[in-house]
């Protein structure tokens, strides 16, 4: 019934190893795909401006470190200030009059220039001890950020984007930039869902299982790591001079803390490490879970005249934003993906759930 | 050159440092037996201000009372912590556990807060203000004391890890597997290592915040607190108060003589350069013990 | 195991589907005035907003059981944003289409990412005490309304407190300037940095790391300078450290100052007895005197319509929130006056906040004029001093070193015309 697999048969390789190899998911695709390009005339400003834009921002983002953590498996606690340098680069280069469309790819490479510095750590060690090291050079980079004004701004630390063209239309109102956020996300999931059948995606999987095991199957671990990071640097600076332009508009150190590292990290882990379907559900849960459930407090307090003290009410999205990762964690360590892919599972063979597969 | 500032950085360093490393004991507790590093350890001392406070200024009890009572109630929310939610994760990659730890983090910080008003708390527990003057040198009493009371501290978890218990505590950390199969109870060891740990994480979280009051932002202890655990190995507690020392010192000098270099505020980036710098040269710390891998 | 999974997924798509009913519309029938008032509850504003948001909601509530102010009742949305920026942009969003002509984020990072939108969007946005201080220039950021004195007066009001004090010159001195290294602590450097020339003292700046929690180094530093007067500038946390540590450090604290973050919970956390001397810059009255406060208490917290703990009403930043809350009532008064049938937009509102004049809110505030140019209302303000039970004023409402604060002002609102449009 859904997802048929019957009456699909490969005759030439090239159909069997197409990404979608089922009708039924191509055309699901296609649905979202559509459904996404007609946004902005179907639904309110408030929902593009306020729920699509970001979503599809930092899904990006998060492709980018699923990138490093689920497939090459080097833990990264520092996506937050990449994502900053490559902001920080963009935004001066746009006001040095530079197109956005170059500015956007040098601030994706000095990302991965000094990401590649983060990943040089990456080197000589690994597990909690590169998680610190990253962390720790988040530290420095957002120290080094807010205290040079040249970078961060003057008196009042703030850097304004001047208006910009992309391709020749000016990035104005929800629309244009919607669509520029948009075109960057589908890159990035092209980009991701072909990246793992590459000779290079496979490396990067066998680092994940034992590095040690990889170097002795050939695979060059110091070249790979590096490649790893690099990779995902230049999608995180990108993606940072993206969110710049199309959603801060005035960017300050303050944006690109640990908080939003933190942030990323989340998002991959509840929607699933290693998935491409995952940070989609993920971003959607981590930045909607606590908007909604804030929203839902005050339609109660409204309608129903539930009170409950402001602080308590104030303070409960960020308890559920813990909640969700430790619930994840515990319950479905493979995230929303593995939910989706359970789902899909089930329906594969629905309604006869004991035929042989 | 300013020498009796000098001195009289230096002097507070040590004190300071030993307070940050009260809270890097909990995370050496917890990484020597189960081989996690506790990212919560910094919201987990901001529990136990605030529970300490809570029993004092709310539940009415005296603050000689009320920090005992805190310190035994965070035991066993350690141990809770271990039980319910850490042992689950057992078998699973490091960056699931480095996770979990973050996210029971922001949990405590939204929960504690929530529950018990966000604004700024008192927390007494009757250490005089008044300015302390040895010859031109002036001594802060508050880290004076609260560095004593670490210190003493740290020494009784090294005796620990001398008594009976500490043994099994210092077989576990060895050898899982062997421990298991001589009949040592692994899983009970783990549990007091993390609700000794909270109680750590307590007593700095008390010190602290009769400090500055309690808030979340007790939870910030945390990157200091990594920073000590880092440079003296994350298995070692005599690294612990060695690097606790180095840490205060060099980043009391660094707001002395760096801040007024670089414009800024240098303390917290000190930390982080001192966490690059060790991982750079000495992964294993100052202390800590190699790992041999095996394929 | 299964079964926990299924409750689990169960219990998280019901939390997901539930909230996305719309909000009630409560006044539907009446001539409403919509405010949207996110605020940073939980995340670095802490300090603050419980209390300023508990001013503000029980003044509306006030108005509105009055009858409304002009034929209008205020509707106030309040939601926390955690300082985070797309939580504060969805809110931002979610007003402007339930029809908010009014948003007071009390963030500078979330202002500062704001201003963009609302001066495109034409809604308010409301900066006190936090945003761009370069924001008191109306005529480049018509829609962005700090209302309040910015961090630039309140230097400049302290440095004229310190000269009143010393009898009418600071040659000589020296005032140290201790702050907290964000771009918040640093926003006074200018405005001292001009006044040292122009008076002749000697300013010594020493940073602290942010939040502030621990200050052990810095102080003794502070003391070894041996200041005359010193300047204390941060927030929340911060602010009570530095005063403890001024104090373990012995300074004399009636020589000691900040900006009009100091409230009573601070001097709860530093001990009270302690702390008395010390200065603070006052923007509005403070305590339940004012006529406002005595009425809130009777008409709202006497009968149990308070938005919060009583003990709260009538604290530094309960006030400040009332001090808001009456500016943007009489801003609706005046938009109403000029256009009794609205309808009700961000320029029908801003056409009466900029049309604020002589506005005192029945002695709650100094005299407050808004004008198309001047958004900060007439720089008034004025020292008062903790007395180990109250802050008592220590002069009148008075005004200074406005030159010097407005060409700051005119220097980063040409730079943002600049690289803006």
């Amino acid at each position: 019934m859904f997802y048929r697999r019957a009456g699909i048969r490969h005759t030439r390789y090239q159909d069997e190893r197409q990404l979608f190899p089922l009708r039924f998911d191509r055309g699901l695709i296609l649905v979202v795909l559509a459904l996404l390009l007609a946004a902005p005339f179907l639904f309110d400003r408030l929902y593009v401006s306020g729920y699509l834009l970001p979503w599809l921002i930092w899904t990006s983002a998060a492709l980018g470190l699923n990138l490093l953590m689920g497939w090459a498996g080097q833990i990264h606690l520092g996506y937050g200030a990449v994502m900053g340098i490559g902001a920080y680069g963009s935004v001066h280069l746009v006001r040095f009059g530079v197109p956005l469309e170059i500015a956007m790819i040098v601030g994706g490479l000095l990302s991965a220039g000094i990401g590649t510095v983060f990943g040089a750590a990456a080197l000589r060690m690994k597990g909690i001890y590169l998680a610190m090291a990253t962390l720790a050079m988040q530290y420095v980079v957002d120290f080094v950020i807010s205290h040079s004004s040249a970078i961060s701004g003057g008196t009042l630390a703030t850097l304004q984007v001047p208006p910009v063209r992309f391709l020749g239309i000016p990035l104005a109102g929800e629309v244009p930039t919607y669509y520029l956020a948009l075109a960057v996300c589908f890159v990035v999931t092209l980009f991701m869902l072909n990246v793992r059948r590459t000779s290079f995606g496979r490396a990067l999987a066998a680092l994940r299982e034992k590095d040690y095991a990889a170097q002795i199957l050939g695979i060059s671990t110091f070249r790979y790591k590096l490649l790893a990071f690099w990779v995902s640097s230049f999608i995180g600076g990108a993606v940072g001079a993206v969110l710049a332009v199309t959603y801060l508009r005035a960017i300050s150190p303050d944006q690109f803390h640990i908080e939003l590292s933190i942030q990323i990290l989340a998002m991959i882990i509840v929607g699933g490490l290693g998935s491409v379907l995952g940070p989609f559900f993920g971003t959607a849960l981590i930045l909607f879970a606590p908007i909604l459930l804030n929203n839902l407090l005050g339609f109660g307090a409204n309608a129903f005249g539930v009170e409950m003290p402001i602080d308590l009410r104030a303070h409960l999205p960020l308890v559920a934003y813990g909640a969700l990762v430790i619930g994840f964690l515990l319950y479905e360590p493979l995230g929303l993906a593995k939910i989706y892919a359970n789902f899909r599972n089930y329906l594969l063979v629905w309604p006869f759930r004991h035929a042989q597969r | 050159m300013d020498w009796i500032l000098l001195a009289e950085l230096s002097a507070n360093g040590v004190f300071v440092g030993l307070m940050y490393a009260l809270v890097s004991l909990g995370i050496v507790l917890i990484y020597k037996t189960s081989g996690i590093a506790n990212l919560a350890q910094g919201a987990v001392a901001m529990t136990g201000g605030y529970v300490a406070w809570a029993l004092g200024a709310r539940a009415g009890l005296p603050i000689w009372l009320a920090v005992p009572a805190a310190l035994a109630g965070m035991f066993v929310f350690g141990l809770l912590m271990e039980r319910l939610a850490l042992r689950r994760m057992i078998g699973q990659p490091i960056i699931m556990t480095i996770m979990l730890t973050l996210g029971v983090e922001i949990m405590l910080r939204g929960l504690l807060p929530g529950i018990f008003g966000a604004s700024v708390k008192r927390l007494d527990i009757g250490i005089p203000q008044d300015p302390l003057f040895l010859g031109d040198l002036l001594i802060n009493r508050a880290t004076l004391i609260g560095g004593s009371i670490s210190l003493a501290l740290i020494v009784l978890s090294l005796l620990f890890f001398n008594s009976r218990f500490g043994v099994v505590m210092r077989a576990v950390a060895d050898d899982q597997t062997a421990s298991w199969s001589v009949g040592i109870r692994v899983e009970r060891a783990v549990g007091v290592a993390w609700g000794l740990s909270a109680v750590a994480a307590t007593a700095a979280g008390v010190l602290w915040g009769s400090n500055q009051g309690v808030d979340w932002s007790l939870s910030l202890l945390l990157i200091k607190a990594l920073a000590i655990a880092i440079l003296g190995g994350l298995d070692s507690i005599p690294g612990v108060l060695v690097a606790g020392v180095i840490v205060g010192v060099a980043e009391s000098l660094a707001t002395g003589v760096l801040d007024p270099l670089v414009g800024g505020g240098s303390r917290d980036v000190v930390a982080a350069v001192i966490i690059l710098v060790t991982l750079l040269l000495k992964p294993h710390g100052l202390f800590g013990r190699h790992h041999i891998e095996r394929v | 195991m299964s079964m926990d999974r299924r409750s689990f997924i169960a219990a998280g798509s019901a939390g997901l589907v539930a909230p996305f009913a719309g909000p009630a519309q409560v006044f539907a029938q009446e001539k409403i005035v919509r405010f949207t008032l996110a605020q940073d509850f939980t995340r670095i504003y802490t300090f603050v907003t419980s209390e300023y948001s508990q001013g503000q909601r029980d003044y509306f509530t006030l108005i509105n059981d009055r009858g409304g102010v002009g034929g209008y009742k205020i509707v106030a949305d309040v939601t926390d944003h955690a300082n985070d920026l797309p939580r504060a942009i969805e809110a931002y969003e979610r007003g402007k289409r339930e029809g908010a002509v009014l948003v007071d984020p009390l963030s500078t990072p979330v202002a500062r990412a704001l201003v963009p939108r609302a001066l495109e969007d034409k809604v308010n946005m409301i900066t006190a005490y936090s945003g761009r201080s370069d924001a008191a220039d109306g005529s480049t950021f018509p829609y962005v309304l700090p209302l309040s004195i910015n961090y630039w007066t309140q230097a400049g009001l302290i440095i004229e407190h310190f000269k009143k004090v010393e009898k009418g010159s600071l040659k000589g001195k020296k005032i140290v300037f201790v702050h907290i290294d964000t771009p918040f602590g640093k926003e006074p450097l200018p405005i001292l940095n001009v006044l040292a020339k122009k008076e002749g003292y000697e300013l010594a700046v020493f940073p602290y790391t942010p939040p502030g929690n621990d200050q052990s180094a810095i102080w003794p530093q502070v003391r070894r300078a041996r200041p005359d007067f010193v300047i204390f500038w941060g927030a929340g946390v911060g602010q009570t450290v530095a005063l403890t540590e001024a104090l373990r450090n012995g300074l004399p604290m009636d020589r000691v100052s900040s900006s009009v973050w100091l409230s009573e919970s601070d001097m709860d956390v530093v001990g009270r007895e302690q702390a008395k001397g010390v200065m603070k810059v006052e923007p509005c009255v403070g305590g339940r005197e004012p006529k406002v406060i005595k009425d809130i208490v009777a008409e709202v917290v006497g009968k149990g319509k308070g938005a919060g703990p009583e003990n709260k009403v009538g604290t530094a930043y309960y006030n400040y929130g009332v001090q808001m809350a009456t500016l943007m009532v009489e801003g609706v008064r005046k938009a109403a006056e000029k256009a009794p049938n609205g309808p009700v937009t961000g320029p029908w509102l801003n056409e009466g906040l900029r049309s604020i004049s002589n506005f005192t809110a029945e002695g709650l505030l100094p005299s407050t004029t808004i004008t198309k140019d001047d958004h900060q209302g007439g720089g008034m303000g004025r020292i008062a001093r903790w007395d180990g039970a109250k802050f008592v004023p220590i002069s009148d409402w008075f005004s200074a070193n406005q030159d010097v604060v407005w060409e700051e002002i005119r220097k980063n609102s040409e730079e943002f015309k600049k690289s803006g449009k």
